[in-house]
């Protein structure tokens, strides 16, 4: 039975004000910078089996829409009325996914019976453990990421549990900040079970009780008729990180979709085994899994902005998450960074939609610029200072229709910047230059969009500059229908001096007064044949600074002279190139140099081979064997790698010689 | 008998609302305002004011104006074409602006195309540090280069936004010279001349919006001010401005940002106005037009400021009265979507063709075909006699919604509204959410067009007990920007810590300001009242990335009483945040100082009451809540104050009906409010 759809749009309306309303009340009452300055944190709605009806969209991260409280629901076996309840533990029952997110949850009741519940988590500023900020790359083991908190009551019958919170405030790095952030996170759940009581006034407590079914019904009909816009079949997208831990090997997610009448299956059979880093994502295998629907969200909600978002979207999906894999790792591998992995696995997802329906989603979004934050001393003062100076973002992919946007956008577009002058303000140091990167777009005739590069000198001794979740140095993203991939990220420490240094994918790195710091986040891929760009389009990105006049010749056959398109020379040019690329259709996709370098050894029949092998393996040997696999790979002199998988069969065969213990798993 | 004039010129029509210096009487006009012709409306409105009233311009004695030709310059995008100058290195400043993009769910989403496009930015050779002094100075030989290849480009305008300008803005005065030397027809605007405050996008973008709109804003006030003089009207104009205050019109040639949103605002200082008047201290200013509604909290009387109000696809970054815009209209159109479920807005037929009821050419149901389904319209005329109801022509489009739906006409016609009114809900729950606010507390006080016909339904699902209906609902603005009080305000970025240096610092910067104010208030607005000067500071817990504005006394800077102005803080951010850290250190970002004179108050009519219960004109049959029943039909001007009446209920009047519902009661205070209150028992 469904309610009518006039109520339903009432209903739906009256939900989303609470869930807002509850978003607010956290916003203005939290303390944590990760609240205030990058929205990390999520407020809901959910039924009494945990889906979420109801969502905010105008603050908050976007990353939570189909997050389902049901496991962590379910592992309390009794409520009481004014109970709150609480875990960060990413290993139980899989809401939360690193050790900062604290998440809780409070049941409302009307007339002694559980109607909904108000939840909620912010992206604590510590968790304890082996680091500052709980988050490092280099951990390899939950435990080292801070104290885990498995799902329990913080509050019994409106009574705040002390000896939970002693415990948990005893372990962290800043417990007063931090309980400063759980309060708000009460508050927020108190204003969210307000509104319901108020909803249920208004509409009476079945039409409530049906209508937030309704609501989850309605989002999972939408989502069905946009996927249905997708032609029934099986859809294959890659993607890779450049390391798969500090200075590790390439590290690969890959995803089989299957469209089948407006529902979807992910399998993501054939990517990396489970990390000796905190690079995992942990789903738990969860097939509906919360960080598996935010490439999806994206996706539907770009093809329908109208879609309603909420977790009834996550039920046209199912997942085959191979254990023991960095998708699904087993306990207690190390979770923390999968900030970054997960963005490769939105990636992977609007890849595979791009495959799917490529004249209607863009190329690959910018990537790899890090989160910065520097620790320095001020000179006049002797005062150390921490400051979180900029999340190094970049533009959209080209489209069908149009330029990706330039700077910010695509799956990036929530993060907000810090002025420059607040920066110089705050922290001694002083900016050269902050603005878009020329020629970080990927080429197309509708031209990616550019990355953000930033530079600033250091003005004292043992400055730390730390930056998060660094990647595309070595591999881009993905130009489409002969659009070509943006340009990679780039780290420098006193670039165009004698004193250069590359720092690739570092995380961290200690500078010195005069020392100066180049970052730049890649830019995003074009789409379509660059060579069928306007003319003057590709002169005013020249004007704009946008494009070098050598790249405009060079990749886009435009001859520029003094500022204006020379259109004698750009025709004689573009028909000379025209013919050297006359080799057909395009492909869909261009991956870009690296990458096409990185397969033309690592094939997908040594991939498939591989994955198959280390499946029979130990959890905890894989990622050893792989990184074996790939050091004997390298050795291998270039005329001698077939790429059918038999050089993989073969260096497995010798390892497994080499380690008679496995044999003997193997065998079992 | 001299007379007190308001005028605000909005997209269909020009309001005037008339005060009689002796009488204390109100009278209100409406023209078709005409878009073209700048100050035709204002001269057609004076000759209808005499013919109607017999009011002669002579007799005009205060009149205030409001205009939406700056907004309209920037929707519309019908600025002068403008360069901007920034320090190299940093050309991107409005492209990257603060990185977050309008949806962050949409792959799609982008920002509007800058006042100023990417090839019109020329970096400087300069530099000024965050303490202020000078690194470099600006390089003659780069800005002659980017002076002439603006020019070459067809620059009418440049705008010079330099970082730390807010501190030092010598090298951008310096910049100044060298255009007025080399390009002397340039208009120029510098950032730290229109609101000099740390963050570069925010004061490069405002600037650039002044910079866009100053040669058209200028113009139309020279136009309109010769209009009004050979009009007859002798006194000097004032124009109203975004901070609620009002200023000489010819100030605004130059500072035409401080104007931009001047009408919402004056329709928030309107609002104040009456909630004053009935003694209630929280209001919801709620004004609904043809396209959008505009909300506003008003808390212990005074509306909330902000900046980062919008104008068009900009936010400008100047003290402003903060006002929502929802996308919900008396021209918002039905819709079904293809899972059966009725949408309401953000598409609106707007004012032309307009709703399918007022026979315009607008074929969609809106709202207010809706309302006139449900019998809630037509039983009088619209707009001063402008638009007539074509019932048959609502009942038709209204009809089509039914079909789809498949549910009766009046059905539908009431669906369409509760939707839409549950649309609103949710922003405005927003809204009180983001001031931490218990929307119970608060008042309704509706106005505009459509604003008195959704009141109730909208107070009964906020839990409102309380609605204000001005006497002149279709005029408030013009009521508003006639009783302001001269405004302006002033600011410096301190970037102090609060112990002894910092607030002897801020001395300084207090005693800068003050001079600043006063000049400005004896010498440019040539006031010679009793200046009032209300300094606060925008302070935050040292590492926090925002702050708040706290009210400071004037003593506690000169004494240096660093104990007050910690205090007020904590205490400040406990009301807004709900929690405070006495221990914590504290920073000064800005310091800030409104300065106003008084207006000369009018004297408003209070009347006798006659308490007694309203006769109706006649008895018409509304639907709602599902049923038919019979709802009494009252004309406005003939409501006497002390009369009272209980809904289902329509109040006509010549620019606006007032909707009453059953649970609700209604009667006419000593102004001729209309108080309506809903019954204890009415859910």
């Amino acid at each position: 039975m469904s309610i009518d759809t006039i109520t339903l749009e009432i209903l739906k309306n009256h939900a989303r004000a609470a869930a807002e309303s509850m978003a607010f009340t956290l916003y203005r009452t939290a303390h944590a910078t990760f609240v205030k300055e990058t929205e990390d944190f999520t407020t809901g709605l959910t039924t009494p089996a945990g889906e979420t009806y109801a969502t905010p969209i105008e603050l908050g991260a976007t990353w939570f829409v189909g997050l389902n409280y049901g496991p962590v629901i379910r592992a309390i076996p009794h409520y009481d009325e004014g109970d709150i309840c609480i875990t960060n533990d990413p290993y139980s029952g899989f809401v939360c996914t690193h050790s900062p997110d604290i998440h809780i949850w409070k049941p409302i009741f009307h007339e002694g019976e559980i109607v909904s519940f108000s939840v909620g988590h912010i992206h604590h500023t510590d968790m304890g453990g082996a680091v500052p900020a709980s988050l490092s790359r280099s951990l390899t083991e939950v435990h080292q990421e801070g104290i885990r908190i498995p799902p329990t009551k913080i509050m019994t019958k409106g009574v705040v549990n002390q000896q939970v919170l002693d415990i948990l405030m005893a372990n962290v790095r800043a417990p007063e900040q931090s309980w400063g952030d759980l309060k708000a996170q009460i508050a927020s759940c108190n204003t969210g079970e307000r509104k319901v009581r108020e909803m249920i006034a208004k509409f009476g407590v079945a039409t409530f009780k049906q209508g937030i079914e309704d609501l989850l019904g309605y989002a999972e009909a939408q989502a069905r008729a946009i996927v249905r816009r997708i032609p029934d079949g099986a859809y294959q997208f890659a993607d890779y990180m450049d390391e798969d831990a500090v200075d590790g090997k390439p590290c690969r997610l890959n995803l089989m979709m299957t469209v089948k009448d407006g529902s979807l299956h992910f399998d993501f059979t054939g990517s990396d085994p489970q990390l000796e880093s905190s690079l995992n994502i942990p789903t738990g295998g969860d097939e509906r899994h919360t960080l598996l629907c935010v490439g999806l969200v994206y996706a539907l909600y770009s093809l329908d902005p109208t879609l309603f978002l909420n977790s009834g979207i996550a039920r046209i999906l199912s997942s085959t998450l191979p254990k023991g894999t960095m998708i699904n790792p087993q306990f207690p591998a190390a979770v923390g960074m999968r900030t970054l992995s997960a963005k490769r696995l939105q990636g992977v997802i609007l890849g595979a939609f791009a495959r799917a329906l490529p004249g209607e989603m863009p190329a690959a979004s910018a990537s790899g610029g890090p989160i910065m934050n520097v620790n320095t001393t001020d000179n006049r003062t002797g005062r150390r200072l921490m400051a979180a100076i900029n999340p190094m973002v970049g533009g959209a992919g080209g489209r069908a229709m149009e330029d990706g946007a330039d700077g910010s956008g695509a799956n990036q577009g929530f993060l907000k910047n810090t002025p420059v002058e607040i920066n110089e303000a705050e922290v001694p140091l002083r900016f050269e230059r902050y603005g878009l990167a020329k020629d970080s777009g990927g080429p197309g005739k509708h031209r990616g969009g550019l990355g953000t590069e930033m530079k600033f000198e250091v003005f004292a001794p043992n400055t730390r500059v730390t930056a998060r979740n660094r990647d595309r140095t070595v591999f881009a993203g993905w130009g489409m229908r002969g659009g070509r991939v943006g340009a990679n990220s780039a780290f420098w420490l006193n670039p165009g001096s004698n004193r250069a240094f590359n720092l690739r994918n570092t995380d961290i790195v200690k500078v010195g007064p005069g020392d100066v710091v180049y970052v730049a986040c890649g830019g995003a891929s074009g789409y379509g044949d660059p060579l069928e760009r306007d003319p003057r389009k590709v002169a005013l990105d020249v004007r704009r600074g946008y494009v070098s006049a050598d790249k405009a010749r060079e990749d886009y056959g435009v001859v520029i002279v003094d500022g204006a398109v020379d259109a004698a020379a750009t025709a004689s040019l573009r028909k000379e190139r025209k013919a050297e690329s006359q080799k057909g259709e395009p492909a869909i996709f261009d991956y870009g140099a690296a990458r096409d370098a990185h397969e033309a050894i690592w094939t997908e029949k040594s991939y498939a081979t591989l994955t198959k092998l280390l499946a029979a393996q130990p959890v905890h040997w894989r990622f050893y064997l792989k990184h074996r696999v790939f050091d004997a790979i390298a050795a291998l002199p270039d005329g001698e790698r077939k790429g059918d998988g038999s050089d993989v069969a073969r260096i497995f065969a010798k390892l497994i010689e080499e380690f008679p213990q496995l044999a003997a798993q193997a065998a079992e | 008998m001299t007379y007190r004039v308001g005028v605000d010129i909005g997209g269909t029509f020009t309001d005037f609302c008339v005060l009689g210096e002796t009488s204390g009487d109100i009278k209100t006009l409406k023209v078709l305002s005409q878009p073209d012709k700048p100050g035709a409306e204002v001269i057609e409105g004076l000759k209808e004011l005499e013919r109607r009233y017999g009011i002669p311009p002579a007799d005009i004695s205060y009149f205030t104006h409001g205009t939406t030709v700056g907004v309209n310059t920037v929707i519309q995008r019908r600025g002068v074409p403008l360069a901007l100058f920034t320090t190299e290195g940093f050309e991107d400043v409005l492209e990257v602006a603060r990185l977050k993009m309008p949806d962050p769910y949409d792959l799609f989403s982008r920002r509007p195309e800058s006042l100023s496009p990417r090839e019109r930015v020329f970096g400087i050779r300069e530099r000024v540090l965050a303490d202020g002094k000078i690194d470099t100075p600006a390089d003659a030989e780069s800005v002659i280069r980017a002076i002439d290849r603006a020019q070459a480009d067809g620059a009418q305008a440049i705008v010079v936004a330099f970082l730390h300008s807010y501190v030092n803005a010598a090298n951008e005065r310096r910049v100044r010279d060298l255009i007025r030397e080399r390009s002397p027809e340039m208009s120029i605007t510098l950032s730290s001349e229109v609101w000099p405050v740390i963050r570069e996008y925010e004061r490069t973008v405002t600037a650039t919006v002044a910079g866009y709109v100053q040669a058209r804003v200028a113009n139309y006030l020279s136009t309109w001010q010769a209009a009004l003089k050979e009009a007859g009207v002798a006194c000097e104009p004032m124009i109203t401005k975004s901070n609620g205050g009002v200023m000489r019109a010819e100030l605004g040639k130059t500072a035409p940002i401080q104007m931009l949103l001047s009408g919402t605002a004056s329709g928030v200082i309107g609002a104040s106005r009456i909630a004053a008047q009935t003694g209630v201290s929280s209001v919801l200013s709620f004004d609904v037009g043809g396209t959008s509604a505009d909300v506003a909290i008003i808390h212990d009387g005074k509306p909330a400021f902000g900046t980062g109000e919008r104008v068009g696809d900009f936010q400008i970054h100047i003290p402003t009265v903060s006002v929502s815009s929802i996308g919900a209209g008396g021209g918002s159109i039905a819709r079904v979507d293809e899972f059966n479920v009725l949408k309401v807005g953000p598409e609106s037929a707007g004012s032309n063709p307009g709703p399918a009821c007022y026979g315009r050419g607008g074929a969609n149901a809106t709202i207010t075909d809706a309302y006139a389904v449900c019998g809630f319209l037509g039983s009088g005329d619209l707009g001063y006699g402008a638009v007539t109801l074509d019932l048959n022509r609502a009942h038709e489009v209204v009809g089509e919604v039914a079909g789809k739906l498949g549910m009766g006409v009046e059905a539908a016609a009431e669906a369409i509204i509760k939707v839409s009114v549950s649309g609103m809900f949710l922003e405005i729950s927003k809204l009180f959410s983001r001031h931490g606010a218990d929307p119970r507390h608060f008042a309704l006080l509706p106005f505009g067009g459509a604003g008195p016909m959704t009141a109730c339904l909208l107070a009964r699902d906020l839990g409102l007990e309380r609605i204000i209906v001005p006497p002149t609902p279709g005029v408030l603005a013009a009521f508003g920007g006639l009783v302001a009080d001269i405004r302006n305000d002033f600011i410096r970025t301190a970037f102090v810590d609060l112990d002894k240096a910092g607030l002897t610092s801020l001395k300084g910067h207090a005693a800068d300001l003050a001079q600043q104010a006063r000049t400005w208030l004896t010498e440019e607005q040539k006031f010679k009242g009793h200046a009032r000067l209300q300094y606060s500071a925008d302070m935050r817990y040292r590492g926090q990335s925002y702050e708040i504005e706290v009210p400071l006394q004037e003593a506690w800077i000169e004494t240096g009483n660093l104990q007050a102005v910690g205090n007020a803080f904590h205490a400040e951010h406990e009301r807004v945040y709900e929690h405070a850290d006495a221990k914590a250190p504290v920073q000064i970002v800005n310091l800030r100082l409104v300065v106003s004179g008084a207006s000369p108050q009018p004297k408003v009519k209070r009347a006798e009451l006659m308490r007694r219960a309203a006769t109706p004109v006649a008895e018409t049959r509304v639907f709602y809540d599902g049923a038919h029943v019979s709802a009494g039909i009252y004309d406005r001007d003939k409501l006497v104050p002390g009369e009272r009446f209980a809904g289902p209920a329509i109040v006509r009047q010549s620019d606006c009906t007032t909707c009453l519902v059953g649970g609700f009661r209604a009667t006419v205070d000593e102004f001729s409010n209309l108080i309506i209150t809903r019954d204890a028992s009415a859910s």
